[in-house]
């Protein structure tokens, strides 16, 4: 049959490696990587943590501050569970979408509960003899991130 | 007797005029000219000014927004990708990072984005394959070469 432009696809010829030797070559980076843990063999770990509707990229000792009420009284100690991503300097782990809480731990205190600072909210329409001003004080949380911690039990 | 009306040496005056102009005057200390000084042009600015930071913080959402795309952008096209194909693999593997994380990642962290284009690189080749699929003609459909004398 004669060569057209729709004879092949547009983009280029890709060829996947064989999926018996990348499943050993898999295990082995698998194994590797849980005795890296258990060796204790990472400098700081970083992580991705779902939290008050937002996403945050987290390490040891960091400050968050939310935007929003938290029940919970100054001082108590909470463990975020919802991490999408953990990382070290040589490895990272990507959790689909999130990581198992037999995997990491990710601990915060509740450092302070404020008020941030009042914000003017204000209308106004010209010509019409329209305007309103409102003050907003929104309710603040900030957490210190104490650790986080991986253990080796991946598979 | 009683008296039904306020004699006319009883006055209500104003009294603390200054301090409420001082409270429109200190939102506009840090204009420059005559707005920063005088009453009657700070309370016009003052009003705008306002207006303006109301509107500014639902815009802000939608510049940040636009700012992370550019930067995933970037880096990802240093590892050989488009913006399209990066995150709309990403996606299919479910991996759910919003922009935000994924630009701070591409600053701070470069292996782990190298490792993130890689597997979008990888989904999307096993997504062309999968379009492929056999290679076969459809059952039931025969193709012949007509030929034109």
């Amino acid at each position: 049959v004669a060569k057209t432009s729709l004879t092949s696809p547009p983009w280029p010829e890709v060829k996947l490696p064989d999926p018996v030797e990348e499943a050993k070559y898999h295990a082995e980076v698998v194994q590797k990587v849980n005795k890296m843990i258990a060796m204790g063999q990472y400098g700081r770990l970083f992580a991705v943590v779902h939290f008050a509707s937002k996403q945050w990229k987290i390490t040891s000792e960091d400050l968050i501050m939310m935007d929003n009420v938290l029940e919970a009284e100054c001082g108590d100690r909470i463990r975020m569970e919802k991490v999408l991503l953990v990382g070290a300097d040589d490895f990272t782990l990507i959790g689909r979408p999130l990581l198992g809480k037999d995997l990491v731990r990710v601990e915060a205190t509740v450092i302070e509960k404020t008020e941030s600072w009042p914000k003017i909210n204000m209308r106004f329409w010209k010509r019409h003899n329209y305007q309103r001003k409102k003050i907003i004080v929104n309710p603040q949380t900030v957490l210190r991130i104490n650790t986080i911690e991986i253990f080796p039990c991946l598979s | 007797m009683v008296l039904l009306s306020a004699p006319r040496w009883l006055r209500s005056r104003l009294t603390d005029r200054f301090w409420r102009v001082q409270e429109v005057l200190k939102y506009a200390r840090h204009f420059r000219g005559r707005k920063n000084r005088c009453y009657k042009l700070a309370v016009r600015s003052v009003r705008r000014a306002f207006v303006k930071s109301t509107k500014a913080r639902r815009e802000k959402k939608r510049f940040l927004r636009a700012l992370w795309i550019t930067r995933i952008e970037a880096a990802s096209l240093e590892h050989g990708l488009k913006y399209p194909a990066f995150i709309s693999n990403l996606l299919k593997s479910q991996v759910e990072l919003n922009r935000k994380v994924i630009a701070d990642l591409a600053i701070y962290e470069p292996k782990t984005f190298k490792s993130l284009a890689a597997l979008a690189q990888r989904r999307r080749q096993e997504g062309f394959l999968a379009a492929l699929g056999d290679g076969k003609e459809p059952e039931g459909i025969f193709s012949r070469i007509v030929h034109h004398y």
